[in-house]
């Protein structure tokens, strides 16, 4: 642990140096390249007028809703199709098929379709997330232990009590999983689909905004935001709840690090 | 009932067939009467027959494979140069120490940063057109190579280093014959998530850097003339295509590699 906290340190210090080097050696004009003195001034002034968190909110805001709602249909379908033959033949070659077509490839129509601002953004963000946990979902039902199912069956479960008590935490280790990739997929589509399908705010608007007056600081800014909210996430929030939950049910080992 | 084996299997095969294609039969419904009776005017929100008569259209024409082998083109180059660059930093960080500390803390900052993110500011660096798109699908491939190589090398059993060695392998013997296929498994999830990333950026920045040719400036190209069927006919191809690389590309490496091997079941 200390030599990780000190390997970072010297890291990102070394990192901050390169940069330095890179924005005084006239490579580029300090105004397309500025310097740390430059960029950190612009992070604290988007910090302490507040724009920063009215992004990060609309940001937020729309990716919630998109996930929810990819959650909320994803799940269903990716446990019925573990559980029915039939929904699998029918649901797996549509899957399949729209599941490789890059969520952003979507923005134009969606535009076209929802008009700019809000819908777009998060008809974007359900597109790119709704597969992920599909997929996982599925995977998780079928990989459910046979024997488990048998023996609650033989122990004279309900079909609801089968698929409360069994089969949902037995696949959670999955869901859960899925949920962390669908957000990784749909901080990409939000950030992608604010640039184009642009409003007012959200931390895409703002780098594809900046480059128009090139205040390249606020992009550099927002963009250390994006990486450490990211970064944030899958530390705090997805992992905390695998430690919750599947954790500490002692069905995956190692959560963490 | 069957009187041949010949009949039985053909028969099996209408029928997966059958199922196969019913899914898309019932989204083709689906997709008809919501342009028929839906409240989208035709122009947002074309018939299929419009979007078939769009693709077979700008494939006779040729402008469609142009935009395809453009793109493909720049996903090669960009790819490629993420993927030499990614395998040289994770090797790196796999095998010295040093090299680990000091790279790791980037790299996991750097990786959940979306590629796209950087787009405008690659876009002011390096002008518009190819340049910026290679080189930014370039970036974003990088950062799954790295992370999937440098755990490969890691998780080279080190009794099998140990024995090499003991054996007398030289440093260039031992980095061949052992690290190297040891850690081809995840080395090869590693492109395999690179290309997809690298394919997802490109579409979109293709979008923003405006380059003269390609799928990503199709689709969007197409918007200013609403020509919503032209759209839907690049997506489907975009589509074939990333199915393509998936399907055909790499499940075949791994068939030819680590399946073979004994190393990964399929």
């Amino acid at each position: 642990m200390k030599r990780f906290v000190l390997g970072s340190v010297v890291s990102f210090g070394l990192f901050a140096v390169v940069w330095e080097a890179f924005a005084r050696s006239g490579l580029f004009s300090s105004a397309l390249s500025p310097s740390l003195t430059v960029i950190l001034p612009a992070l604290v002034q988007m910090v302490v007028k507040g724009t920063i968190f009215i992004h990060i909110g609309y940001t937020l805001y729309r990716i919630l809703w998109g996930l929810g709602l990819a959650a909320l249909v994803g799940v269903p379908i990716g446990i019925l199709m573990g559980r029915s033959k039939a929904a699998e033949r029918f649901m797996l070659p549509l899957v399949s098929v729209l599941s490789p077509i890059p969520s952003l490839a979507w923005v134009p129509l969606f535009i076209l379709w929802f008009g700019l601002g809000d819908a777009a953004s998060v008809a974007l963000v359900f597109y790119a997330a709704t597969f992920p946990i599909i997929l996982n979902a599925w995977t998780g039902v079928r990989s459910v232990n046979r024997v488990w199912i048998r023996s609650a069956e033989t122990m004279g479960a309900g079909r609801r009590d089968l698929f409360q008590k069994v089969v949902l935490p037995g696949s959670l280790p999955f869901i859960i999983a899925g949920l962390r990739q669908a957000f990784a997929r749909s901080w990409i589509a939000v950030v992608g689909g604010e640039m184009i399908a642009a409003t007012n705010w959200g931390l895409g608007w703002v780098i594809f905004d900046s480059k128009e007056f090139l205040r390249t600081d606020v992009m550099l800014s927002t963009l250390v935001v994006i990486g450490l909210l990211g970064l944030g996430f899958e530390r705090f929030i997805f992992q905390a709840v695998e430690r919750r939950t599947v954790g500490r049910w002692g069905m995956v080992r190692s959560v963490g690090t | 009932m069957f009187r041949t084996p010949t009949a039985f299997y053909l028969r099996r095969a209408a029928l997966s067939l059958a199922q196969l294609a019913l899914p898309f039969v019932v989204v083709a419904i689906l997709w008809e009467g919501f342009a028929l009776f839906g409240p989208f005017p035709p122009r947002l929100f074309p018939r299929i027959s419009a979007i078939a008569a769009a693709f077979v259209r700008l494939i006779v024409t040729g402008i469609l494979p142009l935009h395809a082998a453009e793109t493909l083109l720049r996903l090669a180059a960009g790819f490629g140069l993420g993927a030499v660059v990614g395998l040289i930093v994770g090797m790196l960080m796999g095998r010295y120490r040093w090299a680990e500390d000091l790279l790791v803390p980037v790299v996991s900052v750097g990786n959940p940063i979306p590629g796209l993110a950087y787009a405008p500011l690659f876009v002011l660096w390096f002008g518009l057109g190819n340049l910026p798109a290679v080189l930014l699908v370039g970036f974003s491939a990088t950062f799954p190579v790295v992370v999937n190589t440098w755990t490969g090398v890691k998780s080279v059993k080190s009794i099998w280093i140990r024995a090499a060695e003991t054996m007398g392998a030289t440093d260039r013997q031992l980095f061949r014959k052992v690290v190297l296929p040891g850690a081809l498994p995840y080395v090869l999830t590693g492109l395999r998530l690179g290309l997809a990333r690298a394919w997802r950026v490109l579409i979109a920045v293709e979008m923003l850097t405006s380059v003269s040719l390609g799928l990503g400036w199709l689709i969007f190209g197409a918007r200013e003339y609403l020509n919503t069927d032209v759209m839907l006919a690049g997506i489907a191809v975009i589509g074939i295509v990333g199915l393509a690389l998936e399907k055909l590309v790499f499940e075949r490496i791994e068939q030819y590699t680590v399946v073979r091997w004994g190393m990964l079941q399929r």
